[in-house]
C-alpha cells in the first residue's frame, strides 16, 4: 500500500511538474475558417489566395511554428455568395472558431456587424478602407484600394509633362468593389492632387471598345486608371492597341497610359493581354515574383513543396492568402508567448499592438504590417509596377500616398 | 465621319459575334422549342477544349477548333440523348427546368477542372497589327470573328433551307405529330439540333475567347448577354439572329460612342439594347423575324 502511494505520488509530481512546464496552449488546436470564392465571380483571384492560406497553415503546422499547439484552417467554397458566406461564418463560429479569413468586399460590408457582435478577429482579402470604418475587428492586411489608386493617381500627378492638369478617366468595375476607391479619389483631387478627372466609366461586357477610347481620346483623356479584374483591362488595353492609342512611354502625348490598382494587375494580365500589356502601370502592397527576392524565392519553394503549378506559384493571390494566414498565425504565436490562452478577445488585442518594435514584417508585402486601434490597415507601403518585356518591374521605391490620411 | 464609321465596324463586329452565340439557341429552339439555359456553359466548354488541344496537347489552334467543334457537336448530341430525350411530350416549364439543371452540372464540372477559375489565353496566332482602312481599324482576332460568323450562317441557312434534313426539323418544329406522320424521326431532330447548337456554341467561345481572354465567368456570361439578341430576332430565326445581333452591336457602340459620358449618361450601352427590345417587343411580341403563331381555342 504505502509502494502504491509512493508510485501514485511521483505519477502526480511528474505530471504537476508537467502542467506548470509546459508553454501555455501546448498540444491545443486552434480552429480558424476561410470562406471565400473559389468558384464564381472572381474565383479567379480565390482560387490562389486559398491556396496560399491552405500552404502556410500547413508550412505552420508542418514547421511547429506554435510548438505543439496546431492550427486548423478549413477553407470553404462561398461562390461569391453573401448569404453562403454568413453561413459558413456561422458554421466555423459553431466549431470553435477563433479568427476569421474572409474574403468579398460585399460579404465583409453585410457581416460587419456580425463580427463586431462575435467580437472576432477578421483578416479579409477585400482592402475596401470602408470595411475599417464598418467593423473595429476588420484588419485589413496591406493598403487600401483608396491608397492604392490614389498612390497611382499621384504617380500620374508628379510625372506628367504636360501643361496644366493631367486629364484622368477611371475604369471602374460595376460594383462596390469598383466603387470603392472613387471618393477618396475625389478628395485627393479636391485636396489639390493635380489632376482633372474627366469621366468615371463603369464597365460593362464589352467585346469592344473603340468607343468608349475614341471617346475618352476626344476628350483629351491622357490616363486611364483602372479599378476592376483583369479580363475587362486586358480587352480595353487590346482594344487601345488596335486602335494604336497606347502610350509607348509613359505619359506620352496624344495617346493613352493604362494604368491600375491590385486586382487589374498581376501575371493574369499579362496572360490575357499578352504584348497589349506592355507599359501597363500598376500598384500593389505585394512583392511580385519577377523581381526576385528573399520573399519571392520561398513563395517559389513553397509553392514547389505544395505541389502548386506555375500559375499559382507566380500569382500575387498566392502571396496575397499567404499573407493572410501569416498575420493569424503570428498573432497566435504573439498571444502564447505573451502567456495569454488564445481566445478571440486576446487575439484582437495582440492584433492591435502590433505597431511599433512589435510592427510585423512580412516579406511578401513592401511594408510592415502595423495595427493600432485607431489603425486597421497592415501595410501602408504601396509599389508602382510596370509590365516591361512581359514581366511587372517595380518602379521606383515603396511610397505612402501623400494625399491619404 | 471615321469616329462614325468606327462605330459602324465595330457595332457590325460585335453584333456578328452576338449573333453566332445567338445561333445555338436559335438551332435548339428551331427544332425542339426549348430555351437551353445552359447555353452559355457550352459555349465556354468549346472554348477551353480549343485551349487544351492547342496548349496541352499541342495541335495547331485551326486543328483545336475543328476538333473542339466535333466534340462539341457530339457532347451536346450526348447531353439531349441522357437528359432531354426522355422529356419529348412533357411540359415546357420541365425542359426548361432541366437546362437550369444542367447549368449547374456544367458549371460544376468545368470548375472542377483548371479552367473553372483561373484565366488563360490562346496562344497568339494572328498578326497583331490591326487591319486598317481610312481611320478605321479592325483587328484580325474580330475579322475571323466575322468571317467565321459569316460562314456558319450561311451554311446552317443554306442547311435549313435545302437539305433534306434541315427540311425534316423545320417540319419536327412546325409539327411534331405530323411531322412524325411523315416518317420524320423526332428523337433524331432533336439530337442533331443539339449537336448543331454545340458546333456553333464552340466557334462563337473561340472567337469570344481570343478576344477577352479565356475566363469562365466571361464566357459562361454570354448564354445570358445575347439573350435579348434571340428575343429580339425571333427565338426561332437565323436570320433574326444576324439582324437582332447586329442591330444590339450598333446601338451598344453608338450608346458607348455618343451618350455615354455626356449630360451625366454612363453606362446606356449596357441599358439601351434593352429599352429597345421592350419597345420592338410591343409591337412585334414576336421578335423581329420569329413565326407568329396563332393558336385557335
Amino acid at each position: 500500500m504505502k509502494r502504491n502511494m509512493y508510485y501514485l505520488a511521483i505519477v502526480m509530481a511528474v505530471a504537476a511538474g508537467l502542467a506548470f512546464s509546459a508553454p501555455v496552449g501546448a498540444g491545443e488546436t486552434y480552429q480558424l475558417g476561410l470562406s471565400l470564392a473559389i468558384t464564381g465571380p472572381t474565383s479567379d483571384a480565390g482560387n490562389p489566395y486559398s491556396k496560399g492560406v491552405e500552404d502556410y497553415m500547413r508550412f505552420a503546422n508542418d514547421t511547429k511554428i506554435l510548438g505543439d499547439a496546431k492550427i486548423d484552417c478549413p477553407i470553404r467554397d462561398d461562390m461569391y455568395k453573401t448569404a453562403v458566406t454568413k453561413r459558413n461564418f456561422e458554421d466555423f463560429l459553431d466549431q470553435g472558431m477563433i479568427f476569421f479569413l474572409s474574403y468579398a468586399t460585399g460579404a465583409n460590408q453585410a457581416l460587419a456587424p456580425d463580427f463586431t457582435e462575435v467580437q472576432i478577429p477578421v483578416v479579409p482579402a477585400s482592402m475596401d478602407s470602408s470595411l475599417m470604418k464598418a467593423s473595429p475587428y476588420i484588419f485589413l492586411p496591406i493598403a487600401s484600394y483608396s491608397h492604392q489608386y490614389v498612390g497611382v493617381a499621384e504617380y500620374v500627378a508628379a510625372n506628367h509633362k504636360g501643361e496644366g492638369a493631367a486629364k484622368v478617366a477611371a475604369f471602374i468595375h460595376p460594383s462596390a468593389f469598383g466603387r470603392a476607391p472613387l471618393a477618396d479619389f475625389k478628395a485627393a483631387v479636391a485636396a489639390g492632387l493635380n489632376l482633372e478627372l474627366v469621366e468615371v466609366v463603369e464597365h460593362g461586357k464589352d467585346l469592344d471598345n473603340s468607343a468608349l477610347l475614341q471617346r475618352l481620346a476626344s476628350k483629351g483623356v491622357q490616363y486611364v486608371l483602372c479599378h476592376t479584374v483583369q479580363s475587362p483591362v486586358a480587352t480595353l488595353l487590346n482594344d487601345a492597341q488596335r486602335l494604336g492609342m497606347t502610350a509607348k512611354t509613359f505619359g506620352e502625348p496624344g495617346k493613352i497610359t493604362f494604368m491600375g490598382a491590385h486586382y487589374t494587375g498581376g501575371n493574369d494580365l499579362i496572360a490575357l493581354a499578352g504584348t497589349a500589356a506592355e507599359g501597363f502601370h500598376w500598384t500593389t502592397s505585394y512583392r511580385v515574383t519577377s523581381e526576385k527576392g528573399p520573399w519571392t524565392d520561398w513563395q517559389l519553394d513553397m509553392a514547389k513543396k505544395y505541389g502548386r503549378d506555375d500559375k499559382t506559384a507566380n500569382s500575387h493571390n498566392y502571396a496575397s492568402g499567404m499573407m493572410a494566414a501569416q498575420i493569424a498565425v503570428e498573432a497566435i504565436r504573439r498571444t502564447r508567448e505573451a502567456g495569454k490562452k488564445v481566445t478571440k478577445e486576446t487575439l484582437y488585442e495582440t492584433l492591435n499592438q502590433m505597431n511599433g518594435d512589435k510592427a510585423f514584417t512580412s516579406l511578401a508585402a513592401v511594408g510592415p504590417v502595423t495595427y493600432s486601434v485607431t489603425d486597421r490597415m497592415g501595410v501602408d507601403n504601396v509599389q508602382l509596377y510596370v509590365v516591361k518585356d512581359g514581366v511587372f518591374r517595380a518602379v521606383g521605391e515603396p511610397f505612402k500616398p501623400k494625399y491619404m490620411k | 465621319m471615321t469616329y462614325f464609321l468606327q462605330l459602324v465596324i465595330s457595332g457590325i463586329v460585335v453584333g456578328s459575334i452576338y449573333a453566332l452565340s445567338a445561333l445555338g439557341f436559335v438551332l435548339v429552339y428551331k427544332s425542339s422549342r426549348v430555351l437551353n439555359i445552359a447555353h452559355g456553359q457550352i459555349i465556354a466548354g468549346g472554348a477551353f477544349i480549343v485551349y487544351a488541344l492547342t496548349v496541352f496537347a499541342g495541335l495547331p489552334i485551326y486543328i483545336s477548333f475543328v476538333a473542339s467543334m466535333v466534340i462539341t457537336f457530339f457532347l451536346a448530341m450526348s447531353v439531349e440523348r441522357i437528359f432531354l430525350r426522355r422529356l419529348i411530350g412533357e411540359p415546357i416549364i420541365s425542359v426548361i427546368m432541366v437546362t437550369i439543371g444542367l447549368m449547374s452540372i456544367l458549371n460544376g464540372v468545368i470548375y472542377l477542372t483548371p479552367f473553372g477559375s483561373l484565366n488563360y489565353s490562346f496562344p497568339e496566332f494572328l498578326p497583331t497589327t490591326p487591319i486598317s482602312l481610312g481611320g478605321v481599324s479592325i483587328s484580325w482576332t474580330q475579322m475571323v470573328g466575322v468571317v467565321i460568323t459569316a460562314l456558319l450562317i450561311g451554311a446552317f441557312s443554306w442547311f435549313f433551307k435545302r437539305s433534306t434534313i434541315g427540311i425534316s426539323m423545320r417540319a419536327v418544329s412546325d409539327d411534331q405529330f405530323a411531322a412524325m406522320s411523315v416518317g420524320i424521326s423526332v428523337p433524331r431532330v432533336f439530337g442533331l439540333a443539339w449537336a448543331m447548337a454545340g458546333l456553333s456554341a464552340a466557334a462563337a467561345g473561340t472567337i469570344i475567347g481570343n478576344i477577352t481572354g479565356l475566363n469562365f465567368e466571361t464566357l459562361g456570361a454570354f448564354g445570358i448577354t445575347v439573350f435579348p439578341v434571340v428575343i429580339l430576332g425571333g427565338l426561332d430565326s437565323i436570320i433574326g439572329a444576324v439582324v437582332a445581333g447586329i442591330i444590339m452591336g450598333l446601338i451598344q457602340q453608338f450608346a458607348a460612342g455618343y451618350l455615354d459620358g455626356n449630360w451625366g449618361l454612363n453606362g446606356t450601352a449596357d441599358v439601351l439594347p434593352y429599352i429597345i427590345l421592350l419597345v420592338i417587343l410591343l409591337f412585334k411580341p414576336h421578335g423581329l423575324f420569329g413565326t407568329h403563331e396563332i393558336e385557335r381555342v
